[in-house]
């Protein structure tokens, strides 16, 4: 049986009088990638916060490889790396200057080695004592993917990793996010609005809307399961339109 | 390396690397060794008019200069510290929290085992660390730039007075850098987060020892507080109130009694512990910030 990476149990969180989550129950088998999808406010990044630690549920638990996000967050950010959308890291500092910034935080033990690795298994080797100042947006998420992964985590959070980025980039960045799912066993939980990147990367999806969870299931058994449908982007749009209706 | 050190490394490598704390930096260090000189030269033109005096038998008395400490020369520093030392703190201070909300860096920071009480202390110490080795540069290079103007080594006692005048500069600059990076986490832009810590300065500095001491203007840029106001009336009503505030006047104080001034009056005690109160107080302010506070996003 497969353990369960990411669960989450009547999530619910609310600013002010608006609801962001609404009794979110989610499950994410250890091992896979898994996409979120939803449109602009479904509550996609609230739940990479709150399973982040970043953000404090109103009611209702969440669990990551079985430990609650509330009373064991230490152990929860220990097993966990995050990659937020947009980071721009600290311009003046060099490559190398800002992973060691990050893994010494991470209690990496011999950083620099660990630092080293890490760049080739990204084949990112060659910009070590570049400033971040000159790096471009698919070079920076590159070395925010890095960040994230110092520490090993066993589950990664992407929040829209492929925003802004160029078709190269992307392609990339989908390779490392596959490889880092193959070659390290890293479960991965991915925000994004771009469909064909799902259909291409993700082994299961859900669909947010409206803070609600209104489908989840594997890729393979998305695509069978809607065989009028010739593309995620068509799926997607149809599942929105029934619970609309 | 531990966490602590890590952050702390951290914040010494940003700083020295960012353009207006290295602009501030050059004209602080500058101004600091060109004080003896200054001093120096204001005591060759009064001894050229004393010695003119003396030629044309105006005077009999013997030239005031003669028995000058060496310390004379120290005190314009005094100025240089409350103005561009207390600008250089807030800056550093207001660049080391909006760095963070620049580089949206926050959220990798909190998403790991690192609570916004121990990195923003850590940032803090940090900072404290840096404002320590430039006050501790600044001082070897007075005392060196008086050992030049006089022609002999300072003595020991002298160069420990000038020690400690930089020790009291470094508890004067920590309320500031706190001020500086609690502007960084609460401003809603980094234009914001610059202008407010800099009115705050301008206030105490100026406008409070206004309203205390009657003082005027220009004299609050002389290294000696002026006299307490005449009993009675406004003045004796607000300074009971303000007084403790002027943080730049409780300094020039402290720093007149430290460097043997023979017109400064009166005790350091009540001076230093108002410094430490506001360093406690301001250090406090940043420690006890939210994550949320800390995550939030910049309307630049």
């Amino acid at each position: 049986m497969t353990a369960t990476a990411i669960s989450t149990t009547a999530l619910t969180k609310r600013y002010g009088t608006a609801q962001a989550l609404n009794e979110l129950n989610l499950s994410v088998p250890a091992g896979e990638i898994f996409g979120l999808l939803g449109h602009n406010g479904a509550g996609k990044t609230t739940i990479v916060n709150i399973l982040t630690t970043l953000l404090e549920p109103s009611t209702g638990t969440a669990e990551i490889g079985g430990r609650d996000i509330g009373t064991a967050a230490h152990q929860v950010r220990s097993t966990i790396g995050y990659l937020p959308e947009n980071v721009q890291f600290y311009d003046n500092l060099t490559l190398v200057e800002n992973l060691l910034f990050f893994a010494h935080l991470s209690g990496v033990q011999a950083p620099r080695a660990r630092i080293r690795e890490v760049l080739k298994f990204l084949d990112f080797t060659g910009h070590d004592s570049q400033r971040m100042s000159s790096f471009s947006k698919g070079m920076r998420q590159r070395a925010g993917i890095a960040q994230a992964i110092l520490h090993e985590p066993s589950v990664l959070f992407l929040d829209e990793p492929t925003s802004g980025l160029d078709p190269q980039g992307v392609a990339k960045l989908r390779e490392i996010i596959i490889s880092l799912n193959t070659q390290l066993g890293m479960t991965i939980f991915m925000n994004t609005h771009l469909l064909a990147e799902v259909t291409k990367t993700c082994t299961s999806i859900g669909i947010l809307s409206a803070g609600t969870l209104i489908y989840q299931d594997s890729m393979a058994a998305t695509l069978e399961s809607f065989p009028a449908q010739e593309s995620l982007e068509d799926i997607y749009l149809h599942i929105e339109a029934s619970q609309r209706s | 390396m531990t966490r602590w050190s890590a952050v702390m490394v951290h914040e010494l490598l940003c700083t020295t690397r960012e353009r207006l704390p290295q602009l501030l930096l050059a004209v602080f260090v500058g101004m600091i060794a060109a004080s003896a000189f200054i001093g120096s030269s204001a005591r060759a033109s009064v001894t050229g008019v004393y010695q003119e005096a003396l030629r044309q038998g105006l005077t009999t008395v013997s030239n005031p200069f003669d028995a000058l400490s060496p310390l004379y020369y120290a005190r314009n520093t005094v100025i240089y510290i409350v103005l561009i030392g207390a600008l250089l703190a807030i800056v550093v201070g207001v660049n080391s929290t909006l760095r963070d909300r620049q580089a949206r860096t926050a959220d990798l920071i909190l998403s790991r085992d690192v609570g916004p009480a121990f990195y923003l202390g850590s940032k803090l110490a940090g900072l404290a660390l840096f404002v320590l080795l430039l006050l501790a540069l600044s001082a070897l290079l007075n005392i060196g730039c008086i050992s030049v103007v006089t022609g002999q080594v300072l003595a020991g006692g002298d160069s420990a007075r000038i020690a400690g005048l930089y020790a009291l500069a470094w508890l004067f600059m920590l309320p500031f850098v706190a001020l500086g990076m609690a502007a960084g986490l609460h401003a809603a832009s980094s234009t914001s987060a610059l202008l407010t810590p800099i009115v705050i300065w301008s206030v105490v500095i100026f406008i409070l020892p206004l309203l205390g001491t009657a003082a005027h203007p220009v004299s609050l840029l002389n290294p000696v507080s002026p006299p307490p106001a005449p009993q009675g009336g406004f003045f004796a009503a607000t300074s009971s109130l303000v007084d403790p505030l002027s943080l730049g006047e409780q300094f020039k104080h402290v720093g007149a009694l430290i460097l043997a001034d023979p017109q400064a009056t009166g005790t350091m005690a009540g001076g230093i512990l108002t410094m430490a109160a506001f360093a406690v107080a301001g250090c406090a302010a940043v420690v006890m910030t939210r994550r949320t506070r800390m995550r939030r996003l910049l309307h630049d």
